[in-house]
C-alpha cells in the first residue's frame, strides 16, 4: 500500500525504541564502561561537619600509599578555577567561591576537602583513610528559615547568607483584598528531595599532551554545556574539548551542569596527563550531588463570595545550600511568577527570596519551580474547605475556558489559544468517576474508612526559547548506503530521543525510523541539551527542518535521474517512486550514492552531497498542561496511606510516540509520590543528614505505585511539529494531587496539614492532634 | 596490599578466570574481568538490585558477593539471557514492547530479577508482580511499563512451556 | 571454623548470607582483617525435624526456610515472618543464622524467635552450648555469641495443641525493616481458652522484645471472647522504642500497638478456624 511521504506514518504510533536492543541485553556504554589504558581513579574525601574550619590536613600518608598518584586539596586545584558557573549565567551573577575543593573550611557535609586520584577506586578509598585531617567545628547554619537573620555566614566571602530578593508589589491587590468576602491564608512547605538518577554522576577525562585536547565521557544531560565549562575551566579552546556522550543513566536535571567534583577530575587529568575516572558513589550521590525542592511559599488568597479568586500575595522562600548546582538559579521568582497557572487569578503581587545554608547545594530537579502548583492545588482545596464548595466546582468556576484564551497573566504570562486546562479537567474528572467516589468516601465515612481525593490542575511553560535554552540544531546527513545520521545537540537519557527524533525524521524524509542514527554530543552543533521538557519542540524541529531540507534535495535528484516531475514523486521507506507507478522507483541509496560518487549525473547547478543543517529558534514557551487526580485510603491506626488510583489527563500537542509521553508522565508521577509520601533528604539540627542509603532515602518500589490510567487532550501548539513539551510535567502535578488527596483523608478529624513528607509518622501525629 | 587469589567461574557459559583480592566483588570481578559492564552499580549497598545476576540459577545481589565466593559458580548476567545476538529473551522482548525502559540502567537488574521471579512465580497476580518486583528500583518509568512487561512476559513464558 | 574464630578473635567475623555484613564493609563503615566465609561449611546448612521440632541449621538460606514444609508445619511463624524479609533475591543469600546473629531489632527473624522461645546452638572452639531465646538478644545488634564463637543452629518446638499463628509489620516501603511488627502464637486447650500466648514484638525497642503485658491479658481467656484491639493497646507498655528518621518513640509505640491489636486478631481468628476444623 502506498501512502504519500508527508503523512504521518510514524508520527504518532508507539514505535518500538530503537535504544531497547542494546539496554535490554546488558550492552549499553555508560560512563563507568569506559576503560582506557593508564587510566587513574578519583576518590574525593568529603566533610562529616557542616561546618568547621580545617585546622590540619596531612596528606603524607595517603601520598606514601603503593598505587597512589595525587592527592589534592583545595590549595592545589582551586587557582585553577576562576567560577563555579554554569554557562547560562553570566559571568557578573552573584556565586559563591569557586572552590571545587574546600580550602580552609569545609560548608555543608561532604563537602570534598581532598581528593586521591590512584590505580583502583579501592585503592583511592584506602588512601583517603589515610589523610589526617582535624577540624573545629563553627555553628552551622541549618534552618533556611532563619538563615537570612543569622550571624553565621555560610561564605563569609559573601557577608551574609540572602542569596537574591526579589520583591514585585502590586497595588493592585489592595483593592481585592479590601473587597474580598474571603480572605485565606496559609505558608505551605516543601521538604529537601533529590532527583537520584539510578546511574550517580561520573566522569572520564583524557588530557592529550602537544595535542591540547581534553577527550571527556561522563553521564550528562548536555554535552555541549560541558564543552563550554570544560573549556573555560581548562583554559582550553571550545574546539579542543572533545565530549564523546554514550548511555545515561537518568538525571532529572542533576546532569544539565558541571559539579565541582567534574571540574575537580579535569583539572586534575590534565596535570596528570593520565586518563582519571570519578564515579560518584550512592552515598555522595545522595549527600553531596544536589538537594531540591526546600522551600516555602506564603499564600493569601482574596476569593469572592461566589468563589471566584480575586487575587494573590505570595512570598516565596527556598534553600541554595551552599554550593546550589550549576550556580545560585532563582526558581521561586519563576514559582511566583507562574502562579496565577490555569486560572483567572486577578492581580498578584509577590516576593521571592533565596538563601545559603550549609546544606547540600540546591540543583534543578523536574519542574524546578513547581512549587507555583504546590501552593495554588494546595491552596485552592484549603480555599474549598475553608468556604464550604466542592473542590471540583471551585476549580470549575475559575478555570480558563477557551472563550478565555488568549489570555493576558497579570504576572505578565501569555498563554495563547492552544492551551486545554478547562478540558483536561473535565477528562480527568470523568477518567477518576468523581461524583461516583464522592458517594463511595461518604459510605466508607460511615464504616470507619478514611478515603481522600487530591487533584491538581497546572500549566507547564515548556520549551522555553530565552536565551542559551533558545536553540538547537540538527545536521543531517544521508550516508552513501542511504543510511540516515542526525548530529544533535541533545542528551539523551532516557527520553528515548533516539526513537522520537527518528520517528520525525523518517516522516520528514520518507524513510523508516530504523534507518536514522541519533549522534550526540562531539561533532554536534551547540545546543543547551536534554532538560527544561524541551526536546520535542526544539529539537525535534530542528530535526524536521534539517529532514525537510534533505528531502528536497532528494526529491530533486531523483527526479532528474528519473526523467519525471518532482511534484509525482513520492518518498517512503527509503524508496522514491512516481505516485501511482510504483514500479517508476529508485532507492535512497541510490540517490545517495549519485550524490557522492556520481555528482557529475546531478541535476545542473545542485550541489555534491547529501546533507542539511537547520537550526530552531523556539518561540517564548510552549505551555502544556494537565490535571492530575489520584484517591487514596489512609489507616488511622498506622498512619499509612495507600493511593488507590492515578489518572492523569494531559495535552502535550501533537504526540510522537504515545508509549514514551505515558512513560514520561508514569516516571514523573512517581517522582512526584515519592516525594509527598516517602522521600526526605533530612538533616539534624546540627546540619548531619540522615538519610545517606537507601535505606534510608526512601525511593519508591512496584509496590507502593498503583496503576496509572493516562488520557490525552491533543491541541496542537503553533510550533511546526504542533508538540509540547512533556519531560517534567508529572513531577509537577504529582505532588499536590497527592498531598491534597491525604489531605481530603484527613478532613474528618478536622487536621489541615502544610507540609510535606506525609509519611505515617506525620499523618498519626496530626490525627492525634487532632483528638488533643 | 592483600594477595591476589586466581578465580575461576563460568560466565553466560564460558569459563573466566580472573585475579582478584579477596575484597573483590563479584560485580567488580563482572564487570572488569568478565566483560560483563551489563551489570550495573546502582548503590553498592544492597537496596538497589541494579547488580542482579543469577548464581547457580538464583538471582542475587553482586555488588554483596565477593567475586571468591563465587569461584567455580556458575554465573549468568543479562547479556547471557538472550539465545543468539539476534533474539531477545522473552523478558526483554517484554520490557521493550512495554517500554519498561528509559534510560537503561536499572534494566539488567530488573531483567535477571524478572526472569528468576517468573521461574519460580510463572502466573503471578498484579499485586504479586509489584511486590516480586520491589527488590529492584526503577527512578524513571514509575514502573508501569515494568509491570506490564513482567506480566506480558509471563504469558509468553508460560505459552512456550506449553507448547 | 571455630578455630580460625579463636585464633583471630576480634578481628575475624563469619559471613553468612552477608546481606548485612557487605554492606557494612562496603560503606567502610567496620572492616576486619579476616572474614571467615561459612558458605562452604555443609553441615550448617539445612532444616531437620526432630523430635516434636525443627533445628534449622544457621546457614539455611531464608528462601529455604521459606518453602521448607517441616518449618511450614512446625514453626509457623517463621514460614509467616519470611516474606517479610527484604527481597526474594536477599532471602536467596541471606540466611537465618545471618539474620539471629546480627540482632537487628527491626528484624522479623529474632523476634519469632523469641516468641517462639527459640534455642541458639553455639559452638566454639572448646565445646558447644545452648542458649534460650530469652537469654540471647542482650542489646542493640549484640547478642549471646560471643567474638570467637559460632552459631551453628536453631531450634524451635512445634505447638502440639490447638494454636492459631499471625505475623504482620508496619514498614515504609514493601521489603523494608520494620517500623513496628508483631509475631503472635496463641494456643488452647480443648475448650478454647487460651493455655499458651506468645507475642513477639520487633522494631519497638533496642532488640525485639515480648508483649509480656498482653500475654498475660490473654491467659486463661476463651479465645472467643478476648478483645484483641483492647488487649493489643497493653503493648504499648511492654515497648521500650528508639526514634529514628523513619519513625518516632511515640509512633511506634502507637501504631506498634494497633499492629500487636491487629494481629492478635488474626491469630485468634485462626484458632477459632482451627477449633471449627477439629
Ligand atoms: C535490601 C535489603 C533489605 C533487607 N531487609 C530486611 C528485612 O526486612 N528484615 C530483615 O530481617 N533483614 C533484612 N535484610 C538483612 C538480611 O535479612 C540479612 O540477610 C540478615 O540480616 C543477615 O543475614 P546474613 O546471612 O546475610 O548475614 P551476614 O550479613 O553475613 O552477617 C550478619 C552478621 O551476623 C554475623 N554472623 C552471621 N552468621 C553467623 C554465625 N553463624 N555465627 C556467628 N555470627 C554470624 C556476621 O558476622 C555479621 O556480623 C535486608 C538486607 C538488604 C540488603
Ligand atoms: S548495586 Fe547491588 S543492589 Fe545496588
Ligand atoms: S529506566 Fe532509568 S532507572 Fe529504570
Amino acid at each position: 500500500m502506498s501512502q504519500t511521504a508527508a503523512a504521518a506514518r510514524y508520527v504518532g504510533q508507539s514505535v518500538k525504541r530503537l535504544e531497547d536492543p542494546r539496554l535490554v541485553t546488558g550492552h549499553g556504554r555508560y560512563v563507568d564502561d569506559i576503560v582506557l589504558p593508564g587510566m587513574l581513579h578519583a576518590a574525593f574525601g568529603r566533610s562529616d561537619l557542616a561546618r568547621a574550619a580545617i585546622t590540619r590536613l596531612d596528606t603524607s600518608a595517603a601520598e606514601a600509599l603503593d598505587g597512589v598518584h595525587a592527592v589534592c586539596t583545595g590549595a592545589d586545584l582551586n587557582s585553577h578555577n576562576d567560577s563555579l558557573r554554569a554557562s547560562l549565567y553570566p559571568p557578573e551573577s552573584p556565586a559563591p567561591p569557586a572552590n571545587m575543593l574546600a580550602d580552609g573550611d569545609v560548608r555543608f557535609v561532604g563537602d570534598p576537602y581532598v581528593m586521591v586520584v590512584a590505580e583502583s577506586r579501592y585503592i583511592a578509598e584506602d588512601a583517603l583513610d589515610l589523610v589526617e585531617v582535624e577540624f573545629e567545628p563553627l555553628v552551622p547554619v541549618v534552618d533556611y528559615e532563619t538563615a537570612a537573620e543569622s550571624d553565621h555566614h555560610v561564605h563569609p566571602e559573601l557577608g551574609g547568607n540572602l542569596a537574591h530578593d526579589l520583591p514585585v508589589p502590586n497595588p493592585a491587590t489592595d483593592e481585592a483584598f479590601a473587597d474580598a468576602a474571603h480572605i485565606i491564608t496559609e505558608t505551605w512547605h516543601q521538604h529537601r528531595q533529590t532527583n537520584v538518577p539510578m546511574e550517580t554522576r561520573g566522569i572520564v577525562a583524557s588530557w592529550q599532551p602537544h595535542a591540547g585536547v581534553m577527550e571527556v565521557w561522563a553521564s550528562t544531560q548536555s554535552p555541549h554545556e560541558l564543552q563550554l565549562v570544560g573549556a573555560r575551566v581548562l583554559g582550553i579552546g571550545e574546539h579542543k574539548m572533545v565530549v564523546h556522550f554514550g548511555d545515561v543513566g537518568g538525571g532529572f536535571g542533576q546532569k544539565m551542569f558541571l559539579g565541582r567534583e567534574d571540574m575537580a577530575v579535569l583539572v586534575v587529568a590534565k596535570l596528570l596527563g593520565s586518563p582519571v575516572k570519578w564515579i560518584e558513589d550512592r552515598r555522595e550521590n545522595l549527600l553531596a550531588s544536589n538537594h531540591a525542592r526546600i522551600e516555602q511559599m506564603s499564600v493569601k488568597m482574596a476569593v469572592g463570595e461566589d468563589g471566584s479568586f480575586l487575587a494573590a500575595d505570595l512570598d516565596q522562600l527556598e534553600d541554595d545550600g551552599a554550593y546550589p548546582l550549576g550556580g545560585p538559579a532563582t526558581p521561586g521568582a519563576m514559582a511566583t511568577m507562574l502562579f496565577p497557572g490555569p486560572y483567572r487569578m486577578g492581580p498578584v503581587s509577590w516576593r521571592a527570596r533565596t538563601v545559603y545554608t550549609n546544606t547540600c547545594g540546591r540543583g534543578a530537579y523536574r519542574g524546578p519551580w513547581q512549587m507555583e502548583s504546590v501552593a495554588r492545588e494546595q491552596m485552592i482545596d484549603r480555599v474549598a474547605r475553608e468556604i464550604g464548595m466542592d473542590p471540583l466546582e471551585l476549580r470549575r468556576r475559575n478555570v480558563l475556558t477557551p472563550e478565555d484564551l488568549p489570555y493576558q497573566v497579570s504576572t505578565g504570562l501569555h498563554f495563547e489559544t492552544t492551551i486545554s486546562p478547562e478540558q483536561t479537567l473535565e477528562q480527568a474528572a470523568e477518567m477518576i468517576g468523581y461524583d461516583e467516589f464522592r458517594a463511595e468516601q461518604a459510605d466508607a465515612r460511615k464504616e470507619g474508612r478514611y478515603l481522600g481525593l487530591g487533584m491538581a490542575l497546572y500549566i507547564e511553560p515548556t520549551s522555553m526559547g530565552m536565551g542559551p535554552l533558545g536553540t538547537e540544531s540538527a545536521m543531517l546527513r544521508v550516508e552513501v548506503d542511504g543510511h540516515v545520521n542526525v548530529f544533535m545537540g541533545t542528551g539523551s537519557h532516557g527520553q528515548s530521543l533516539e526513537t522520537t527524533i527518528a520517528q520525525l525524521v523518517a516522516d520528514e524524509l520518507g524513510v523508516r525510523p530504523g534507518d536514522v542514527t541519533l549522534h550526540q554530543g562531539h561533532g554536534s552543533g551547540y545546543g543547551f541539551g536534554t532538560g527544561g521538557s524541551r526536546s520535542a519542540v526544539i529539537a525535534g524541529s530542528a530535526a524536521r527542518a534539517a529532514a525537510s531540507g534533505v528531502r528536497d534535495k532528494v526529491v530533486a535528484i531523483a527526479a532528474h535521474l528519473m526523467e519525471a516531475s518532482a511534484d509525482d514523486l513520492e518518498v517512503a521507506d527509503g524508496v522514491i517512486s512516481v505516485k501511482g507507478t510504483p514500479a517508476a522507483s529508485m532507492t535512497l541509496a541510490q540517490v545517495a550514492a549519485t550524490a557522492y560518487q556520481n555528482s557529475d549525473a546531478l541535476p545542473p547547478g545542485t550541489e555534491a552531497g547529501l546533507e542539511h543543517t537547520a537550526r530552531y529558534k523556539a518561540p517564548p514557551s510552549t505551555h502544556s498542561n494537565a490535571c492530575h487526580i489520584c484517591t487514596c485510603e489512609l489507616d488511622p491506626g498506622t498512619g499509612k496511606v495507600t493511593l488507590l488510583r492515578y489518572v492523569v489527563s494531559e495535552d502535550c500537542g501533537v504526540l510522537i510516540n504515545p508509549m514514551v509521553v505515558d512513560g514520561q508522565i508514569a516516571g514523573g508521577v512517581v517522582q512526584g509520590i515519592g516525594g509527598v509520601l516517602y522521600e526526605h533528604a533530612v538533616y539534624d539540627e546540627s546540619g548531619n543528614p540522615l538519610a545517606s542509603t537507601f535505606l534510608d532515602y526512601l525511593v519508591p518500589t512496584a509496590a507502593e505505585v498503583p496503576e496509572l490510567q493516562t488520557g490525552h487532550v491533543v491541541v496542537p501548539s503553533d510550533t511546526p511539529g504542533g508538540h509540547k513539551g512533556t519531560g517534567e510535567g508529572g513531577a509537577i502535578g504529582a505532588p499536590p494531587a497527592v498531598f491534597n488527596a491525604v489531605a481530603d483523608a484527613l478532613a474528618p478529624f478536622g487536621v489541615y496539614p502544610n507540609r510535606q513528607p506525609l509519611d505515617p509518622n506525620t499523618v498519626l501525629s496530626l490525627i492525634a492532634s487532632a483528638s488533643n | 596490599m592483600a594477595d591476589q587469589i586466581p578465580l575461576s567461574m563460568t560466565v553466560n557459559g564460558q569459563t573466566r578466570r580472573g585475579l582478584g583480592e579477596p575484597r573483590l566483588t563479584l560485580a567488580d570481578f563482572l564487570r572488569e574481568q568478565a566483560n560483563c559492564t551489563g551489570v550495573h552499580l546502582g548503590c553498592e549497598h544492597g537496596v538497589c538490585g541494579s547488580c542482579t545476576v543469577l548464581m547457580d540459577g538464583e538471582a542475587v545481589r553482586s555488588c554483596l558477593l565477593f567475586a571468591v565466593q563465587a569461584d567455580g559458580a556458575d554465573i549468568t548476567t543479562v547479556e547471557g539471557l538472550a539465545p543468539d545476538d539476534e533474539t531477545l529473551h522473552p523478558v526483554q522482548e517484554a520490557f521493550r514492547d512495554c517500554h519498561g525502559l528509559q534510560c537503561g540502567f536499572c534494566t539488567p537488574g530488573f531483567v535477571v530479577s524478572v526472569a528468576a521471579f517468573l521461574e519460580t512465580n510463572p502466573d503471578p497476580s498484579d499485586d504479586e508482580i509489584r511486590h516480586g518486583i520491589a527488590g529492584n528500583l526503577c527512578r524513571c518509568t514509575g514502573y508501569q511499563g515494568i509491570v506490564a512487561a513482567t506480566r506480558q512476559a509471563a504469558a509468553t513464558m508460560k505459552g512456550s512451556r506449553q507448547s | 571454623m571455630v578455630g580460625l574464630l579463636a585464633e583471630h578473635g576480634d578481628d575475624a567475623k563469619p559471613l553468612a548470607g552477608g546481606q548485612s555484613l557487605v554492606p557494612l564493609l562496603a560503606m567502610r563503615l567496620t572492616r576486619f582483617e579476616h572474614i571467615v566465609d561459612l558458605n562452604r561449611v555443609d553441615e550448617l546448612f539445612g532444616v531437620s525435624a526432630d523430635n516434636g521440632g525443627v533445628r534449622i541449621g544457621a546457614m539455611t538460606r531464608q528462601a529455604a526456610v521459606e518453602t521448607d514444609d517441616a518449618v511450614a508445619d512446625r514453626a509457623p511463624l517463621l514460614h509467616l515472618a519470611t516474606p517479610h524479609i527484604g527481597h526474594f533475591q536477599i532471602r536467596n543469600r541471606g540466611t537465618i543464622g545471618g539474620s539471629i546473629a546480627h540482632a537487628d531489632p527491626a528484624s522479623e527473624y529474632p523476634a519469632v524467635m523469641l516468641a517462639l522461645d527459640g534455642v541458639a546452638e553455639i559452638a566454639s572452639a572448646s565445646g558447644t552450648r545452648e542458649v534460650p531465646a530469652a537469654e540471647f538478644f542482650e542489646s542493640t545488634f549484640m547478642t549471646a555469641v560471643a567474638p570467637d564463637e559460632l552459631l551453628v543452629a536453631l531450634r524451635f518446638s512445634a505447638w502440639n495443641q490447638l494454636a492459631g499463628f499471625a505475623f504482620d509489620e508496619i514498614a515504609r516501603r514493601s521489603g523494608d525493616f520494620a517500623l513496628a511488627g508483631a509475631a503472635v502464637g496463641i494456643g488452647t486447650d480443648a475448650d478454647g481458652r487460651i493455655n499458651r500466648a506468645a507475642v513477639g514484638m520487633l522494631g519497638v525497642g533496642p532488640t525485639p522484645l515480648r508483649a509480656s503485658s498482653v500475654e498475660a491479658a490473654l491467659m486463661g481467656l476463651a479465645a472467643s471472647d478476648a478483645d484483641p484491639a483492647e488487649i493489643g493497646r497493653l503493648a504499648a507498655d511492654d515497648m521500650d522504642p528508639i526514634g529514628d528518621v523513619h519513625a518516632s518513640v511515640e509512633y511506634r509505640r502507637q501504631a506498634g500497638s494497633t499492629l500487636v491489636g491487629r494481629v492478635l486478631a488474626n491469630a485468634l481468628a485462626q484458632v477459632s478456624t482451627e477449633a471449627g476444623n477439629g
